[in-house]
């Protein structure tokens, strides 16, 4: 037998040596094992909440509410910034143009 | 008449602890062996076994009863498994970055061959590297062929647990050996040229 043939061959017994495999069984008191891990579970208020909070739909709502909420609250920031700046900026100007300002004419004319 | 596991799901449905411990009795040998044939680690499949479980006692009101209670079990398996096995790979990963810093913790990063307890004493060794080979495969084709080789399950009923075609699943399962071969084919090679 040449060693192509040889390798065929164990190729073959490799691939056929699961056909009549039994079936594998787990270690004795897995029910108990089982019920110790779901009395765990049910124990455990975090580990409900990370559940709700991990939830796909919780966790987009969640964040896009945060993000609504930042953005509501960055737009009225500028909004309240924008109204101080151009008060400020308008200040000056009623300064200058302001009928109040004593004159030059007010000084000399001083008889009614 | 009524089907028994119809009777079952009912039974698990309102909380009966004695349909949870019917249940577990007639599928813990076919979760657990799915589990070893994906995980290919006895304390892994165990472990995933009780994850089925708890699963299925937790979301048993989600089961809509459009496919066989097997066949939900089946893929609560496989979705654990291979959950599992990702985050193997990544405590893999993280413990090789550690060795870079100088860790060494050889003994327990190093795999150890597979024996799987069903495997005749006679046939262990040729199963062991059968196993190594199946280890390569990409997860579908290691899915579908495990489930035809470990649990004897037609291909109508991995096409219905894979949620796929029979075609596809056909497909699948020429490849697996294929790529089996191949695999087999250079570790023989190899093996025979030392």
């Amino acid at each position: 037998m040449n060693k192509k043939q040889n390798i065929d061959k164990l190729i073959d017994e490799a691939i056929n040596s699961i056909d009549d495999v039994e079936r594998a069984q787990p270690k004795p008191y897995l029910l108990t094992r089982i019920q110790a891990r779901l009395n765990k579970k049910t124990d455990t208020g975090w580990e409900k909440a990370g559940w709700l909070i991990g939830r796909p739909v919780v966790a987009i709502s969640g964040l896009v509410i945060l993000m609504l909420v930042n953005t509501v609250a960055i737009v009225l920031n500028r909004a309240e910034n924008f109204t101080a700046v151009t008060e400020q900026a308008t200040q000056p100007g009623n300064d200058e143009f302001s009928y109040t300002v004593a004159t030059i004419y007010d000084i000399e004319n001083t008889e009614p | 008449m009524v089907d028994q596991s119809e009777v079952l799901i009912t039974k698990l449905k309102q909380g009966d602890q004695s349909g949870f411990t019917t249940v577990m009795e007639l599928y813990q040998d076919m979760v657990y062996n799915t589990a070893i044939g994906i995980v290919q680690n006895a304390d892994d499949a165990d472990d995933i076994t009780q994850e089925v479980f708890v699963q299925v006692y937790l979301s048993i009101q989600s089961f809509k009863g459009e496919s066989k209670l097997s066949t939900w079990l089946y893929r609560i398996t496989i979705s654990k498994a291979l959950d599992h096995e990702k985050k193997k790979k990544r405590k893999k990963r993280f413990a090789f970055v550690q060795s870079l810093f100088g860790s060494h913790d050889e003994e327990r990063h190093h795999p150890v061959e597979f024996n799987h307890p069903g495997v005749q004493l006679e046939k262990k060794e040729k199963a062991g590297e059968l196993f190594n080979a199946l280890k390569q495969l990409p997860d579908k084709q290691r899915i579908a062929f495990t489930l035809h080789k470990l649990e004897g399950q037609s291909y109508q009923e991995i096409a219905a647990i894979m949620n796929t075609s029979l075609f596809a699943v056909e497909s699948l399962m020429g490849r697996a050996k294929t790529n089996l071969k191949k695999i087999l084919r250079n570790y023989y090679q190899g093996k025979t040229s030392v």
